[in-house]
């Protein structure tokens, strides 16, 4: 119950940071909180944190943007799907080498909501798309330590 | 593989009907909270900062906002007067008479995190009477309107938006044309405007009021550059907004009889009537006074 609560509030804290508000330049590289997140908790527990709880976060994460729904629900059942694939693989990695797979895993999210945004007709097909998720890449052994000591101290199991 | 599904399903029935939009709506209620901690520091800030004025500031701000409201009431004593003739001459001339429009004041609570999209939060909602396609302004311009309202909030898509294009008219001789959004929230652009056409530099461009959804002869933008490139069928002309879209704390809701929507709401056609005072403007909203106070307290971080 107590560990539920702790995912669920990680989750909300990711969302928070995601619509923070950030100057004008900065903000396409806005990383991809909630999406590192999904993945940290399918990686370490893939046994409690699932497609499902990831796709209920983007749903919340659709309404929150005002997109349609659905959109980025999509896009973290992917990112769960593939972290579901690798995870046994890429627990055994160095935190660098962690960073490597992660980029294309959210590469690969941004494509997908970079075509749905096309579909809905509201974004322009620039190469720009790909930064969020470097800079989430390089910041995810920070991410990553941050959650592991989270999970820690309060006995995530 | 069925969470695919269910997504895929519910971005086309939400794309293509409004089934899905309570589930919206009560979502977002829950949900929108998270702008206003998101925007706490900022607000923070804002009340340190306001605490923090020296006497100096607030005497030297206090001087400038007299003098300031002393020219603006000169401004409207003359108004009044042209305001009747107005009407007068509108009942001479057997044509509907131009109806003061009552407005709502609203605050900025977040702004869309996604870079591609022009889009701001406000936290005024349906329990406010807003309604979609409302018109929102600022103190000195046209901002855009509102494209989605829950219980508490609505979204607002401003016109520099790349989807969003109003109509508009050159204040100097009555030129119509259609102001589309770039996505850059600096520039609109003129859509299909001849090489011959009289425009220029420095030009004010009003709302035209002709697509039922902006009341006309707000301002809209300034012309600030055209340019004739015989290449090209149409000159490129663009005009730089007159509302800060990207520093206004305090809007406008404007609630208009000219707007599509807006004869939805009962209150308005008593207005109608009430064409000889149309100077002050109250809020449509009952509790008036704080809401009509609030530009005025939170002067110093608008700055």
């Amino acid at each position: 119950m107590r560990s539920s609560l702790i995912i669920g509030l990680t989750f909300l804290v990711a969302l928070l940071l995601s619509v923070m508000p950030m100057p004008s330049p900065v903000d396409l590289g806005r990383p991809m909180w909630l999406a590192m997140v999904v993945a940290f908790w399918v990686m370490v527990m893939p046994h409690r944190v699932g497609l499902l709880c990831a796709w209920f976060a983007g749903l919340a994460t659709d309404v929150l943007y005002g997109e349609l729904i659905g959109q980025h629900a999509l896009v973290m059942t992917l990112v769960a799907w593939l972290m579901l694939l690798l995870y046994q693989r890429i627990r055994r990695f160095p935190l660098w080498q962690q960073s490597l797979v992660m980029l294309p895993v959210l590469g690969l999210a941004q494509l997908l909501l970079l075509w749905l945004n096309s579909l809905a007709g509201s974004r322009p097909p620039i190469l720009m798309f790909l930064l969020p998720a470097a800079v989430s890449a390089v910041l995810w052994p920070w991410v990553f330590s941050i959650l592991s000591a989270v999970k820690r101290r309060f006995h995530v199991f | 593989m069925a969470l695919t599904v269910v997504s895929v399903a519910f971005m086309v029935v939400d794309a293509r009907l409004s089934v899905l939009q309570p589930l919206r709506a009560q979502l977002g209620m829950f949900l929108m909270p998270i702008y206003y901690v998101a925007e706490l520091p900022v607000r923070t800030w804002g009340t340190v900062h306001t605490q923090l004025t020296s006497r100096a500031e607030l005497i030297n701000e206090n001087e400038r906002l007299r003098a300031e409201s002393l020219l603006i009431k000169r401004k409207l004593q003359k108004l009044a007067t042209l305001t009747e003739q107005n009407v007068r001459l509108r009942e001479l001339l057997n044509s509907s008479s131009l109806v003061d429009e009552r407005v709502l004041v609203a605050e900025l609570i977040g702004v869309d995190p996604n870079p591609f999209t022009q889009r701001i939060m406000i936290n005024k909602g349906e329990h406010d009477g807003v309604f979609l396609g409302q018109p929102v302004l600022d103190a000195t311009g046209l901002m855009g309107q509102i494209v989605e309202v829950m219980p508490f909030n609505a979204r607002v898509l401003l016109l520099t938006d790349v989807s969003h294009s109003l109509p508009v008219q050159v204040n100097r001789n009555g030129l119509r044309a259609i102001a589309a959004g770039t996505g850059n929230n600096e520039w609109l652009e003129l859509r299909h405007v001849g090489d011959t056409a009289d425009i220029r530099v420095d030009d004010i461009l009003v709302s035209s009021g002709l697509g039922q959804r902006f009341p006309a002869g707000y301002p809209v933008g300034r012309v600030v550059s055209i340019e004739q490139d015989p290449a090209q069928p149409f000159a490129e002309v663009k005009v730089a907004p007159t509302a800060q879209l990207n520093r206004s704390r305090y809007l406008l809701l404007v609630f208009s009889p000219e707007s599509g929507y807006g004869d939805l709401l009962p209150a308005l056609s008593l207005e109608a009537d009430q064409d000889a005072a149309p100077i002050v403007q109250t809020p449509a909203v009952s509790n008036e006074t704080d809401e009509a106070q609030a530009p005025v307290g939170g002067q110093p971080d608008a700055q």
